[in-house]
């Protein structure tokens, strides 16, 4: 890894420190709860507007958050079970696998990087 | 003058003259400009069978131009123009001719009007597209070439066979609408399946893609998937069996998505679902199911290309490419970022990104003929999209836990490729009007209806609920080093196993065998031996004196017989 390091939040550049927010503590209920407060609203949306979905349950009030909600939690608890029985090591399939092998380093900027630096 | 050229040509032109032309800006000029002489070709292009030759007595038709192969033939040229503008940096010939014989033979698939041109490309495709995984240059990527080359290489002998069983049965090599049936047309059907990774058939996609170079994955991405869909599109539209592998195939690989370390073999399983999409649309195959799979695999090609840029961008600076390696990014490399979130967007299709407009096509057309059950598959899959492309490749690079890694925002090339893929998926996204004029079909559909905004709106943000209340609470897998076992494993360990097991069995019988017949023969040896040997009864000396005994002996008994007679 290269040692081209910014010694501050300063040197990194403008989006990058705008970004930083989001690592600031509190920021991640801040956005979590400012998901909570669109979703909600959402709801509301849902019950105002007019709809006529190819199948009687699209109409439904709130279906497709429900459906996405589920959905989302389904996938998860689906790929930890899946994960329970498929897991092996990086070397399952030996060492001439990718698996185990680094990305060569010449092919890549790092060392051209560290050269900059 | 330029119409008279099949379009393939003009990238194998420049696949020869990239090897005349020296390494550096020059070269990378050359790759990006020929495509996009090619786009505009294809994009002027009027409609009919162009260049047709004769062939051994075959009727071939190079040039088959129509709505169809023309909106796939213009993907092909730009993203083609866009990889290798991501590619710029490279000065390894092997890649920079492999790409354009690639592109060139995907490209003259797509305009191939006839099944014998259609196998030719088709295997030109297996053979140029391996040296994007071989120019890795390890053990590893060696080891995955070879497999990939077999897989290949035989989809394009059923293909082959195929052909063959067809042309015997009708007499025409005319690649049409087929129905499935006699033994041909479902080797054809396979043929195409194994490109287009069908369930079972698909492990040579997330094998492969992970293993290629950082430029060959980009390219890769759009191609050989693709090229399969646009051929299920024009010979298999409408087979109803299509319908369910399609729903499968969105699926089984978001469950393998979440969980897979390898960010490139994450993006690989999220394009094997976007390709059950297609598979759908195809299996419906009405005129708008039809435009819906046309409009999905042009911007699944723009997207999934862009989220394989950014984390190739990565990849390139950090020499990392693994979940459990990466976070914090963002400090650094804050446009990738920016341009990873807008890939994650358009392929969770987030209303204004490119995914929304055209994945709508498809859900709609599966809903309009009662899928019912399908339609709910694929929008369980569209959340599930969500959680790995959408959520898993952006957070755990660039956001997450610091990983420490400062590294250098992406090379200028790299960010002007990935920003002007970028700006189309929002142009598309904002703007479908644009995409929907070059479907096959008149397309008569408004993706922005409040009704299908907020629906897709409330889908896709309580499924962000949930991963927050996952995510907060620990309950979201953690990115850890590992595999997973897929279907690969059959012909990776369990078929050598099997060899292996055989060959010690068989060899244990032989040995056996051949061991008891040892013995046998050496015991007639030993005895031969003992009798005949040189110590042996039969190979005795004897004295004379012995023999004058005897013959004294034998006339005494003579003499005594006649005397007593």
């Amino acid at each position: 890894m290269s040692d081209h390091r910014p010694a501050t939040d300063d040197d990194l550049p403008a989006l990058g420190r705008l970004l930083t927010w989001v690592d600031r503590p509190g920021s991640g209920t801040k956005l979590f709860r400012a998901l909570g407060g669109f979703c909600a609203a959402l709801l509301v949306i849902d019950l105002l507007i007019s709809k006529h979905g190819h199948f009687h349950i699209e109409d439904v009030w709130a279906f497709y958050g429900v459906y996405g909600f589920l959905s989302f939690v389904c996938v998860i608890y689906g790929a930890k079970t899946l994960r329970f029985f498929a897991k092996r090591n990086e070397d399952y399939y030996g060492a001439q696998a990718i698996d185990r092998e680094d990305y060569p380093l010449d092919q890549t900027g790092v060392t051209k990087e560290a050269d900059d630096a | 003058m330029l119409e008279s050229i099949p379009t393939a040509f003009l990238f194998f032109a420049m696949g020869l003259l990239a090897m005349a032309v020296p390494k550096g800006a020059a070269r990378s000029a050359l790759l990006v400009v020929i495509p996009l002489i090619a786009a505009w070709q294809v994009w002027t292009l009027p409609e009919g069978n162009l260049a047709p030759v004769t062939f051994f007595g075959l009727d071939l038709e190079l040039m088959r131009v129509d709505r169809l192969s023309r909106v796939f033939g213009l993907i092909f040229c730009l993203i083609a123009a866009l990889g290798n503008l991501y590619a710029w940096h490279l000065k390894d010939t092997v890649q920079q001719v492999a790409a354009p014989l690639y592109a060139g033979s995907a490209i003259g698939a797509v305009f191939a009007g006839d099944l014998v041109t259609l196998f030719f490309y088709w295997e030109g495709t297996a053979i140029a597209s391996v040296f994007l995984i071989w120019a890795r240059r390890t053990l590893g990527a060696y080891n995955t070439g070879l497999r990939y080359l077999i897989i290949q290489v035989g989809s394009g002998v059923i293909l082959m066979a195929g052909i063959a069983l067809l042309y015997a049965e009708t007499g025409s090599i005319a690649f049409d609408r087929m129905t499935l049936g006699s033994l041909g047309t479902w080797c054809i059907f396979f043929a195409f399946g194994i490109k287009c990774a069908f369930p079972l058939l698909h492990n040579w996609l997330q094998d492969a893609y992970p293993a290629a170079t950082i430029t060959g994955t980009v390219v890769l991405s759009a191609f050989t998937t693709k090229l399969a869909v646009y051929a299920l599109a024009r010979g298999f539209a409408g087979t109803e069996i299509l319908i369910y592998i399609g729903a499968i195939m969105t699926l089984f690989p978001i469950f393998f998505a979440e969980i897979e370390n390898d960010m490139r073999r994450v993006l690989s399983y999220s394009l094997n679902n976007q390709l059950g999409f297609m598979v759908v649309g195809i299996g419906v195959g009405s005129e708008m199911a039809l435009n819906g799979t046309a409009a999905h695999a042009f911007v699944h090609i723009l997207y999934k290309a862009l989220l394989f840029m950014s984390v190739g961008a990565v990849l390139y600076r950090t020499g990392k490419v693994k979940a459990s390696e990466l976070g914090g990014l963002y400090r650094t490399m804050p446009l990738t970022a920016t341009f990873c979130l807008v890939g994650a967007a358009s392929i969770s299709a987030f209303p204004l990104f490119s995914g929304f407009i055209a994945k709508a096509l498809i859900l709609d057309q599966a809903a309009a003929h009662h899928h019912a059950i399908v339609w709910g598959a694929l929008v369980f899959a569209s959340a599930g999209v969500l959680s790995h492309s959408g959520i898993k490749i952006p957070f755990f690079t660039f956001f997450a836990h610091d990983s420490g890694m400062r590294p250098k925002e992406a090379p200028t090339h790299m960010l002007i490729a990935m920003g002007i893929t970028a700006f189309l998926c929002i142009f598309i996204g904002v703007f479908p009007g644009t995409l929907y004029a070059i479907l096959p079909y008149e397309v008569d559909y408004h993706p922005y209806t409040a009704a299908h905004v907020v629906g897709q709106l409330l889908l896709l943000c309580f499924a962000l609920l949930a991963f927050g209340v996952l995510y907060r609470t620990g309950r979201h897998p953690a990115e850890i080093r590992c595999i997973n076992v897929d279907s690969d494993v059959i012909y990776r360990k369990a078929a050598p196993s099997v060899v292996h097991i055989a060959a010690r069995a068989i060899s244990a019988i032989w040995q056996a065998h051949a061991g008891f017949w040892m013995r046998k023969t050496d015991l007639v040896l030993r005895g031969l031996y003992a009798s005949h040997g040189p110590e042996g009864r039969m190979a005795r000396v004897w004295p004379t004196g012995a023999m004058v005994l005897w013959i004294a002996i034998l006339l005494g008994v003579t003499l005594a017989v006649i005397f007593v007679t």
